[in-house]
């Protein structure tokens, strides 16, 4: 799921960026920082929309650098469980299938891949149904439900299952409306 | 979730016990302190829909429709694969037994069940890493993937191959051991033959320099119709990606299927316990059968290629590297291109049609103990001067090899001998070999039918008189 919401980080700042354009290298030098990165409370941060308040500056001791409590608002992207995402595919094994939503690894075991579905290894592994109708293959976009989250410092790890009703292939897109 | 805010509206309007056994049950899960609240509260709304069931009989016409809705709820939001694929048996134990959701958590990701998703932090069982980096499978899944997979490979009329690198497919040397004749090997790539051209690589980044074995391109094409190929090295992850690469441009042969040597369970040892494939079926070709300690059967040994000058050295062959006399083993003679030969015959043997075991109980480690027999059949080998004095001839390496190979030893010459192995011409039996019309053969004559899996003409290996060398 999306939010956007505040956050607040101390930034520190060269001394030789004082001067007219000090905001703006603030404000560049947050978003090189923050941008991509992942917090286990808030999940990814996917883009800085707007700067809430600058505060005031404190001068370090013997560096020179200055900190500043920059308030910023920006959209997090956090999975949770149960939520319905809609992720690419992009490794097909024996053992199931990996998937990305965005910056989110998502691992669909073949325990909650429908039981129509076989693997086929070859040039191209993917899980088919036996009829041949619906195929699983890297590239492939898939709709899953997480049921299990790992928010690490770097890094949020899901479980998925694709086997529940209105889950599975969308690559129709006629479909999925 | 919507679903523990949604059952206590429903309940009352279904019938007042119902909402009575809701609470009861409501309760209960909320002095057990259960671990996963979300698990227990699914339970509840499944016994509130066992009652349902019980009870309705009557108006069940009226309440149908609402407990096919909030059956479809259940569905959505279980976490339980089981109960989604046999709700009616879900129905009429649910409100019997409360352990029932346990799931086995056949493997862990990334500290994640990954069949139920439930955070798990124990270390057990075996590390996949080569799959995922934080990949852990129980023992029983490992079991039932391989038996499922090995029933779809077979299908397929493929067996498992493990493939070694270094050595078996290829040879690398780091620049700094190139010695001053292979120094054109650094050289403008245009002087190169053609040969060397596309089979010689310079890895600048990793300061090496890889030669990939002649006619590997055409075996890994043609074993892949036959085999599902892994590569197997004691190298380390980057680099045996990076050969990988080299050998598989185009990632059809090994897909993820690359093990170094940090998914190893064991020390300086391969095992196939991280190979999701039967061991009935699997064939290892490596130059190194002592890494193999537990799959020996499974194993055919394949003759070291060595194309660089320190690859040599490391070894202890004295002589000149093929890259320093500038030349290379043969395209179509070569080890790999004899190796692929035996490889179609134990294939052809294991998928005989007239074999009377279904093909999930045959073995295809018979099937090369069988293949290797024939190698020799027929011959009658006698040891002279090979083993010291002393040495219990049957524990000898090249007595256990001559048996493997079929050929039948013996300590004492007698009239069915067909061969005298000997490094020395002038012992009794070898002179007695040549007044009797037999073959007189050197030691070498039973190592090079072991790799090139065929009896070699006696005349190549003759047996020098050790004081003339």
């Amino acid at each position: 799921m999306f939010f956007h919401i505040v956050l607040e980080r101390n930034m520190q700042l060269h001394p030789r960026h004082f001067g007219r354009d000090l905001r703006d290298k603030l404000v560049s030098k947050l978003m090189k920082d923050v941008e991509g990165t992942c917090s286990g409370r808030h999940g990814f941060v996917v883009a800085i929309t707007g700067i809430e308040s600058v505060g005031k500056g404190l001068i370090r001791d013997g560096t020179g650098f200055v900190t500043f409590p920059v308030k910023y608002l920006c959209v997090v992207f956090r999975p949770f469980k149960g939520e319905i995402l809609e992720a690419v595919v992009t490794m097909v094994n024996k053992m199931g299938f990996f998937a990305e939503a965005g910056p989110v690894q998502i691992f669909v075991s073949n325990h909650l891949i429908p039981d129509d579905m076989e693997f086929q290894s070859g040039d191209v592994p993917n899980y088919t149904t036996s009829d041949g109708s619906v195929k699983i293959q890297k590239d492939s976009e898939v709709r899953l439900k997480i049921i299990g989250t790992r928010v690490d410092a770097t890094e949020i790890f899901c479980i998925g299952t694709i086997k529940d009703d209105f889950l599975g292939v969308i690559s129709d897109p006629g479909s999925t409306s | 979730m919507s679903l523990t805010a949604d059952s206590p509206v429903h309940s009352p309007s279904t019938s007042g016990e119902d909402f009575a056994a809701f609470l009861d049950a409501e309760l209960d899960s909320a002095s057990d302190a259960s671990p996963h609240p979300e698990e227990a509260e699914e339970e509840v709304v499944e016994e509130e829909e066992a009652e349902n069931k019980g009870g309705d009989t009557d108006d069940y016409d009226l309440d149908s429709e609402k407990i096919k809705r909030r059956k479809v709820e259940i569905l959505e939001s279980s976490l339980d694969v089981e109960a989604m694929t046999s709700q009616e048996v879900e129905i009429q134990t649910s409100g019997a037994s409360s352990d029932k959701d346990v799931c086995s958590h056949p493997g862990v990701i990334g500290g994640l069940c990954i069949r139920c998703g439930q955070k798990m932090d124990d270390e057990s069982g075996v590390a996949f890493s080569y799959i995922h980096k934080n990949l852990r499978l129980a023992n029983d899944e490992i079991a039932r993937l391989r038996d499922k997979d090995l029933k779809n490979l077979l299908r397929k009329k493929k067996l498992y191959l493990v493939l070694d690198l270094d050595h078996t497919l290829l040879n690398s040397s780091r620049f700094l051991d190139l010695t001053v004749d292979e120094g054109y090997l650094k050289g403008s790539r245009d002087d190169l033959s053609d040969a060397l051209k596309n089979s010689l690589y310079k890895l600048d980044y990793m300061h090496m320099m890889t030669k990939l074995r002649p006619f590997v391109h055409s075996f890994l094409k043609e074993a892949s119709d036959l085999f599902e190929m892994y590569i197997y090295t004691m190298g380390e992850r980057a680099y045996a990606l990076q050969m990988a690469k080299l050998l598989d441009p185009e990632d059809v042969y090994f897909n993820s299927r690359v093990i170094a040597q940090g998914d190893c369970t064991q020390r300086h040892q391969k095992g196939l316990d991280i190979v999701l494939g039967q061991e009935s079926a699997v064939l290892i070709l490596d130059d190194t059968e002592a890494v193999w300690g537990k799959h020996k059967e499974n194993l055919i040994l394949m003759e070291r290629y060595h194309f660089f000058a320190s690859s040599c050295r490391q070894f202890g062959f004295g002589s000149k590297s093929l890259s320093e006399r500038k030349t290379d083993e043969s395209e179509s003679e070569g080890a790999l291109a004899t190796v692929l030969r035996v490889l179609q015959q134990i294939h052809s043997t294991f998928f005989d049609t007239e074999h009377s075991a279904s093909l999930v109980d045959r073995d295809v480690r018979q099937v090369l103990i069988t293949v290797r027999k024939e190698v020799l059949k027929g011959c009658k080998v006698v040891f002279t001067r090979v083993f010291p004095t002393q040495f219990q001839g049957e524990n000898h390496h090249l007595w256990k090899m001559a048996e493997r190979l079929g050929a039948i030893c013996s300590s004492e010459v007698d009239p069915s001998v067909t061969h005298v192995v000997s490094l020395d011409p002038g012992t009794e039996k070898s002179i007695w070999a040549v007044q009797e019309g037999k073959y007189l053969v050197h030691p070498r004559w039973i190592e090079a039918a072991n790799y090139l899996w065929k009896k070699q003409p006696e005349e190549s290996y003759p047996v020098s008189n050790p004081k003339n060398q």
